[in-house]
């Protein structure tokens, strides 16, 4: 389909600005701002370029950095790693809760236009291709059917509570897209979901 | 790009009829296509017309072109070769002719598009609902209208009857045809638009949507070209009445690029897919679904319950069929202790009653009948399946006019199950006929049992829920 990858931070605030949770993250310039950031908890270190999409494989992601010293290796070494993928930026970003993943996106069909999904996340996407789809904008009986749909939703849904709680950002991703029509592609992958919140942890919005 | 929807009344319920490349050769599609319409006993004014028409054809005075009828009409069915298309679709626009069927092939289909272009342009300035090109056309058979250029002695026509069956494709369209007469179940409309140069599958719908003959809409889809205008016909067509759709196209070929998950999850056919289950489509998964849920759609009453009695006169088949509800997400009712106790004292003690109920080898039309009669009375049932297995001592045709009684009493959906030979067939014809779906195995009524059920419950959700708005 094309496009451009709209900036990490961009995306983040995007999402914010329309209700969606993310992973509270910033760009770093140093690895003092990294420290400070952190606030004496577990954050992650990761390089931001559009050379590096796949940042496990490319080892430009350092996960579980619980301390400043730990935190100031990890920066150096990404700086080192990255030097061929200029331009290019650092994101610190709170360590993720343990939790189950799910992937929450969205895109724009050539014939019906925007699109919302839900899956469940992680390895399992391509194994299970378990996931519903529905045109925008959904309806609440839109997003309960999707949530209906999936052979895994008594686990990503097992009460009320987290029904609900994803029966609204299943809105509001659909709210989002119909809104911003330029949106042409949105992966939230992964969504973590813990206790009665969930965090999106990458975040992707193709305009 | 809105636009308003064609209006196909005068080519589904036409007065007059012009046929463009009528022939008195009997090789040639003109020819067939009059002969068809002398045959159905068309009523309406029919006129052929051909370039080099001299006297008569099949008995009717031939005119040289459609300008030179006096009268206005309704429909022009346009068979001549695909080159001289535009220039009779000229014509006939001159001429105020009210809609066109192009069953002429050899355009877009073959690499023609500049020609089919041409033939979209005529159309557009005379405003000519024009189904086509490339196409079967329509059979109302209450109408006695056929434009399909098939003979009459290769395919069954069926009878008049409930549902209407749109096809994209001409060759599915004459195959399905032929199934449903003998399905046994009834025809409105058959509709095979093509190439959908002017009108399309929305026109198709929206038309279907109101048509007072159509129960049950059938449909084979290639692709739509209007998609945010076909899902908001086609919600307001399926609060009203069931589509049955089946998709052709529905494997991804070549690898798109896989840098998003949602990309590569979400792709067109899924999306359609997508668009089905969102909208209360009813999705077949292959030809045999799309007529079985069509006669339980055409004959049935709709139902939101999902338990299910089982009466039957074999043990085994009674134990398969429990297992085809469950595979296909309904249960096995639990029938009422008023039911048990009155069905102990009229039952034999051979019979064990509870579910499935198994009136064994020897039942008779009694036995089913008193069966059938405490059961459909029952408030813990929901919907029935009687597995009558024509090949026991009991089971004849007094069995099968108890079935059609209870079958077309439309209070609870009745399907019934008989497998078998010549004799079973005979019986299940004779239900058929009378309105009573018969099904070849338990899992085929319990997948059409389940379309039934689901389609219901999405209907009464949609209904009385938070309306399924959307907006184009």
């Amino acid at each position: 389909m094309g496009g451009k990858l709209l900036d990490y931070m961009e995306a983040h605030e995007l999402l914010k600005r329309n209700g969606i949770n993310a992973m509270r993250a910033v760009y770093v310039a140093s690895a003092d701002e990294a420290v400070r950031f952190a606030g004496g908890k577990p954050i992650v270190l990761k390089v931001i370029s559009d050379k590096a999409l796949h940042k496990t494989k490319s080892g430009v992601i350092k996960l579980g950095l619980s301390n400043d010293s730990e935190i100031r290796a990890a920066y150096s070494e990404l700086e080192k790693k990255a030097m061929s993928l200029k331009p290019y930026k650092i994101l610190a970003q709170d360590m993720v809760r343990n939790g189950l993943e799910i992937i929450v996106g969205g895109n724009t069909d050539v014939q019906f236009g925007k699109m919302v999904l839900i899956g469940l996340g992680g390895i399992y996407v391509e194994t299970f291709k378990d996931f519903a789809l529905r045109v925008c904008p959904i309806t609440r009986m839109d997003a309960e059917s999707m949530l209906d749909q999936l052979r895994s939703g008594s686990v990503i849904a097992p009460n009320d509570k987290k029904r609900r709680m994803l029966v609204d950002l299943l809105l509001k991703v659909s709210k989002m897209l119909v809104k911003n029509q330029e949106i042409k592609e949105l992966d939230l992958n992964p969504v973590i979901l813990h206790g009665e919140s969930y965090d999106a942890v990458d975040l992707r919005i193709i305009k | 790009m809105a636009r308003k929807y064609a209006n196909l009344n005068p080519m589904l319920q036409p007065k007059s009829v012009a046929i463009i490349g009528a022939s008195a050769n009997p090789d040639k599609v003109g020819h067939v296509i009059m002969q068809n319409y002398l045959n159905v006993g068309y009523s309406g004014r029919l006129y052929p017309v051909n370039i080099k028409a001299e006297g008569k054809i099949l008995g009717y005075k031939a005119y040289k072109s459609v300008l030179d009828i006096k009268d206005r009409i309704d429909l022009a069915v346009i068979a001549v070769p695909a080159q001289i298309v535009p220039a009779v679709l000229e014509e006939c626009g001159k001429a105020k002719v009210r809609s066109a069927v192009v069953v002429s092939g050899g355009f877009a289909e073959v690499g023609e598009t500049a020609l089919q272009d041409k033939l979209e342009e005529v159309a557009r300035k005379y405003d000519l609902p024009v189904l086509g090109p490339n196409c079967l056309g329509v059979m109302d058979l209450k109408s006695r209208i056929d434009t399909l250029f098939l003979p009459t002695f290769k395919i069954d026509k069926p009878q008049i009857g409930g549902v209407s069956f749109v096809s994209q494709s001409g060759a599915v369209g004459s195959t399905v045809l032929d199934l449903i007469s003998h399905e046994g179940f009834g025809l409105a409309k058959f509709i095979s638009y093509g190439n959908a140069v002017v009108v399309d599958e929305v026109d198709i719908l929206n038309y279907l949507a109101d048509d007072p003959d159509t129960k049950v809409i059938i449909f084979y889809l290639e692709g739509v070209k209007r998609g945010r205008e076909f899902i908001n016909v086609a919600r307001k067509v399926t609060l009203k009445k069931p589509i049955v759709i089946i998709k052709g196209g529905t494997t991804e070929e070549g690898s798109k690029a896989v840098h998003s998950h949602t990309a590569s999850l979400a792709g067109s056919f899924e999306a359609y897919r997508a668009v089905f289950r969102q909208f209360g489509f009813t999705e077949a998964d292959d030809l045999d679904d799309l007529l079985y849920f069509g006669k339980i759609f055409d004959t049935q009453p709709l139902t939101t319950g999902k338990r299910v009695a089982i009466i039957t006169n074999g043990g085994g088949a009674g134990v398969l069929a429990t297992d085809a509800l469950y595979n296909n997400g309904l249960k096995l009712a639990e029938m009422s202790k008023a039911s048990e106790s009155a069905l102990k004292k009229v039952m034999p003690s051979i019979v064990n009653v509870r579910m499935p109920l198994d009136l064994a080898g020897d039942a008779d039309d009694k036995r089913f009948g008193a069966a059938i009669e405490t059961i459909a009375n029952d408030p813990n049932v929901d919907a029935i399946m009687v597995l009558a297995l024509f090949q026991t001592p009991g089971a004849d045709s007094r069995v099968a006019a108890q079935l059609i009684k209870y079958g077309t009493s439309g209070k609870k959906p009745l399907v019934v199950v008989s497998p078998g030979g010549n004799y079973t067939e005979a019986h299940k014809n004779m239900m058929e006929s009378s309105g009573v779906p018969v099904y070849g195995s338990p899992s085929s009524a319990a997948k059409s049992l389940a379309a039934l059920i689901s389609y219901s419950i999405y209907r009464e959700k949609a209904a009385h829920g938070n309306g399924n708005k959307i907006d184009g």
